[in-house]
């Protein structure tokens, strides 16, 4: 089986998706689980294979190059397999909605686009799906209307401006090299200056960055996740910003090359080193703007900035542990970060359309299986032992520990800690404390929405705890860009320097809960009462009001709350309304009257006489 | 021979901790001008509650308290005892970091079922006290680590049998005075017991715990006393090549803590918030860029 054949089944399953709504809507939701599950299964069946093939010439000459190797298999699996289970997420979510096949189309394309961007073996096959991908995405963000629009307008346009950064990239090495295809790229490059090499990683920089929402380009970002579809905010905080990572990684490691890119500057200001410095910055200051958020999307959506300092802190450093780490810890944000955008769907599916985390509370009493999956998305992304967000996350503590950035670890602690007390809050604020009395008859998510939360907590704790699984494949990335093999067991690393294996940690852990359940079991059975019985002692009391929620951790809030403004933001703001005032006073010389445009005429005319009796220029 | 490190470890954390729990309301006792209850007392307390009957939320409410206790019970393997230290070679100290977290989570989980204000108020607190402590105590472990090049904490205390204590050494003397700076904070003991504070918040997060889940409540604290003093006695007194040093060590670390502590009254949480992330983590960070600029 071919490349392109799967691409044919994406594009044209979102199409045929499209059509077969008009005819009857079931037909079209088993149409669109089956296409996206079937890619899942194709990708997994091309695991280990090398393949390329050409499928188009006439691009001004240009082969169009498809490409299949180890990292864009590992994206494609991710994309695939967190795609499909937001499909089979929607299939309750959306169906009152309107437009659905509109939804699924896009949804569907998204995935198709972003399948091509990680299969193209050439930039202009690239160019052309990550174009395909900004706009469906552009579509399905605003699909709620709104303050939606306004979201999507501003991402549409930071994206575009990413897209030209790209663009002028992709334009300057083809003048230079002649060939717009990643493998004779890189033989090209291999002679470049380091300045040209500086620039080329800086244009694509402006893309990726933006994509990926790496501070200072992360603005789009917490409105476009808040205000998305709750399952397509699953994918575009799961996998569509792994595209920036994903041509972070081929810009750094597949086309330029390891040792050129390694070797950019000197010392401490090398430029991994700066891009390093980046991460570090966008794994504190988002997450603690996060603890401060009271929309429940809001706050996941700040997280997934967060997360992304610690992947490109870790492909950005530049060790055969430390991108292992990056990379591993991509897959796992993918993960968790998809399931609770999920988890918060659920609810907002059920509470219809609450999401405030200031008046939920209580739900796990309606909703155990979807507390459960918030709680094991939460455990992901804090890196607690037992779920693969700790592996990912000790791998890049590790080699930010021995590579001597002890400042750039601190980051990566504090910005753990900081996920930490918000991750509570977003539990205890939604799940936990007592249930307001219009959510006592909320049900529990159905079951469609069940089964893609269990999927994803199945997935997270088993590469958790066996991490070797993934590691081995990432491995494999590692040893193509260039990196020293890692001893990869199927339970850790094993490394002079320090061995993890999650196994004992595992094995202790269940060990020890079983002991304490033992001893607590042998206690006299405690008696099951009813949650303001104890706080009244039996006195009847107003329920509803005393749950704690608003202002949770009010007297940090208090503390940190005026040094964390999002000054990139109000600087990007400034901007555009400077600029919308510059045009609106261009605009006043357009006066309709032809007589002044005569004038405009004359003048410049006059102008450029004196101009040139003056210096004498032509 | 392993499986015996694993089975004495948590015995003599848990043996030492009640101990520590006892020793400590003697002092504070005496520092009071009282008489103060038996060392027993703590042990006692536990039997008498484990025989009453108790109240429980809900599955999580049970769970939560289960895991705390079950994650501070780990912590232990992973610490150097003297020469015990079964599980260590699993990921060292950063493993210790991560399963130190189990005890606050386990117990915001169980408090948070219990929805009763009070508890989440001392959640809210607990939490916020952790991140106030853990600013200096990350910058004080990444010292350490930096100046020992490893992440292992056995290698840690073995440099430093080969050479000198930490605390005795030049750059790493400085993380050491933060971490004493912050050692009441890391154990919840004066005057940063403000997470209990029984005048304010009537025990905060143990306000719904009776019965069997206070005792375990308070095993698992036992537990933490025990780990954060260990902790310094690994990082910073250079361990001990025999476990009867080794809670000596603690012991006495234990007793310098509270002589000095029980004289000062309770912060509240912005206060200790503001005293956390002023001296000692100065001081700390003043270690760290010490040993960045030497090591490099």
């Amino acid at each position: 089986m071919s490349v392109e054949f799967l691409l044919i089944i994406a594009f044209g399953g979102a199409f045929l998706t499209y059509l077969l709504g008009k005819i009857s809507h079931r037909l079209r939701d088993v149409f669109a689980v089956l296409i996206s599950c079937a890619l899942v299964a194709i990708i997994a069946y091309l695991y280990g294979k090398d393949l390329e093939k050409t499928f188009y010439l006439g691009f001004f000459g240009l082969p169009l190059q498809l490409r299949l190797h180890m990292l864009s298999w590992f994206f494609a699996i991710t994309v695939s397999s967190v795609g499909a289970l937001s499909i089979i997420f929607s299939l309750s979510y959306i169906r009152q909605r309107e437009r659905t096949d509109f939804y699924y189309l896009m949804m569907l394309l998204v995935n198709a686009s972003m399948l091509g961007i990680v299969l193209s073996g050439d930039l202009v096959s690239f160019y052309i799906f990550w174009e395909i991908m900004s706009w469906s995405a552009f579509l399905l963000i605003s699909y709620n209307r709104g303050p939606a629009l306004a979201a999507g307008m501003k991402y549409i346009i930071m994206s575009v401006v990413g897209s030209i950064g790209i663009l002028i990239g992709i334009l300057s090495l083809y003048t230079t090299c002649g060939t717009l295809n990643m493998t004779e790229i890189t033989v090209h490059l291999a002679a470049a200056s380091s300045r040209y090499i500086i620039f080329i990683i800086i244009t694509f920089s402006i893309g990726f960055g933006i994509k990926s929402a790496m501070v200072p380009l992360h603005t789009w970002l917490p409105d476009a996740h808040s205000q998305a579809p709750s399952p397509f905010s699953a994918v575009l905080s799961g996998i569509l910003i792994k595209m920036g990572t994903y041509g972070f990684l081929l810009i750094m490691y597949v086309i330029v090359g390891i040792r050129l890119f390694l070797g950019l500057g000197s010392g401490l200001f090398s430029f991994n080193y700066i891009l390093c410095f980046l991460g570090a910055v966008t794994a504190v200051i988002p997450t603690f703007i996060a603890l401060l958020q009271n929309d429940a999307k809001r706050l996941l959506a700040w997280h997934s900035i967060g997360q992304i300092g610690y992947i490109i802190m870790g492909i950005t450093l530049g060790t055969s542990l430390s991108i292992a780490g990056g990379v591993f810890h991509l897959f796992n944000h993918a993960m968790f970060k998809a399931l609770l955008f999920l988890t918060v769907g659920a609810v907002e599916y059920r509470t219809r359309g609450v999401r405030d985390l200031n008046s939920l509370g209580g739900l796990i009493k309606r909703m155990p299986v979807t507390f459960m999956a918030a709680l094991v998305g939460a455990l992901g992304i804090i890196g607690v032992p037992l779920t693969n967000g700790f592996v990912s996350k000790w791998l890049i503590y590790k080699s930010l520990i021995l590579e001597q950035h002890p400042f750039f670890a601190f980051a990566a602690f504090i910005g753990t800690w900081g996920t930490l007390l918000s991750f509570y809050k977003f539990l205890h604020n939604m799940f936990l404390g007592q249930l307001p009395e219009k959510y006592k008859d909320v049900e529990k998510a159905p079951f469609s929405m069940q089964f893609s939360m269990i999927i994803f907590s199945i997935i997270i704790v088993i590469t958790g705890i066996l991490p070797g699984i993934p590691l081995k494949v990432i491995n494999g990335i590692g040893t193509t860009f260039g990196f020293g093999s890692l001893n990869v067991t199927i339970w850790g690393i094993i490394s002079e320097t320090g061995t993890i294996n999650t196994v004992n940690i595992f094995a202790a852990i269940i060990g020890a809960c079983v002991i304490v359940w033992l001893i607590f079991r042998a206690g006299p059975k405690a008696t099951k009462i009813a949650q303001d019985n104890n706080y009244a002692a039996g006195a009847a009391i107003p329920s509803d009001r005393y749950n704690y929620t608003v202002d949770f951790y009010n007297p940090l809030y208090r503390m940190i709350a005026p040094y964390l403004r999002d000054f990139v933001d109000e600087f990007y703001t400034r901007l555009a309304n400077w600029t919308r005032g510059l045009g609106n006073g261009v605009r006043r010389i357009y006066t309709g009257d032809v007589g002044y445009y005569v004038i405009y005429i004359i003048l410049f005319l006059a102008l450029l006489i004196i101009v040139q009796v003056k210096w004498s220029i032509w | 021979m392993r499986i015996i490190e694993i089975v004495i470890s948590p015995i003599i954390a848990f043996v030492i901790g009640m101990f520590l729990l006892g020793l400590s309301r003697k002092i504070m006792a005496r520092i009071h001008w009282r008489y103060g209850p038996p060392l027993i007392q703590p042990v006692i307390d536990i039997v008498k509650l484990f025989n009453q009957t108790s109240m429980s939320h809900g599955n999580i409410f049970n769970l939560g308290v289960i895991l705390s206790l079950a994650g501070s019970m780990v912590v232990v393997l992973f610490l150097p005892i003297g020469k015990l230290h079964p599980l260590s070679g699993s990921g060292g100290l950063l493993v210790i970091l991560y399963i130190m977290l189990f005890g606050p989570l386990g117990i915001a989980l169980s408090g948070g079922e219990a929805a009763n204000p009070n508890t989440s108020i001392g959640i809210s607190r607990k939490l916020i006290l952790t991140l106030g402590y853990e600013l200096p105590l990350i910058l004080i472990l990444l010292a350490v680590m930096t100046y020992y090049r490893t992440i292992s904490i056995v290698e840690i205390v073995g440099a430093q049998q080969e050479a000198r204590w930490s605390m005795l050494s030049f750059p790493l003397v400085v993380p050491g005075i933060a971490y004493l700076l912050i050692l009441p904070a890391i154990l919840g003991e004066r005057p940063f017991e403000l997470v209990k504070a029984p005048q304010e918040i009537s025990s905060g997060t143990m306000v719904e715990y009776g019965g069997k889940y206070l005792a375990l409540a308070t095993i698992e604290h036992a537990f933490s006393l025990f780990v954060g003093t260990a902790l310094f006695v690994n990082l910073f007194l250079g361990g001990s090549s025999n476990p009867g040093f080794f809670i000596i060590k603690v012991i006495v670390v234990f007793i310098v803590e509270v002589l000095i502590n029980a004289v000062f009254p309770r912060f509240r949480v912005d206060q200790a918030i503001k005293y956390l992330w002023r001296w000692p983590t100065l001081v700390a960070l003043a270690g760290l860029i010490l040993v960045f600029i030497i090591e490099r």
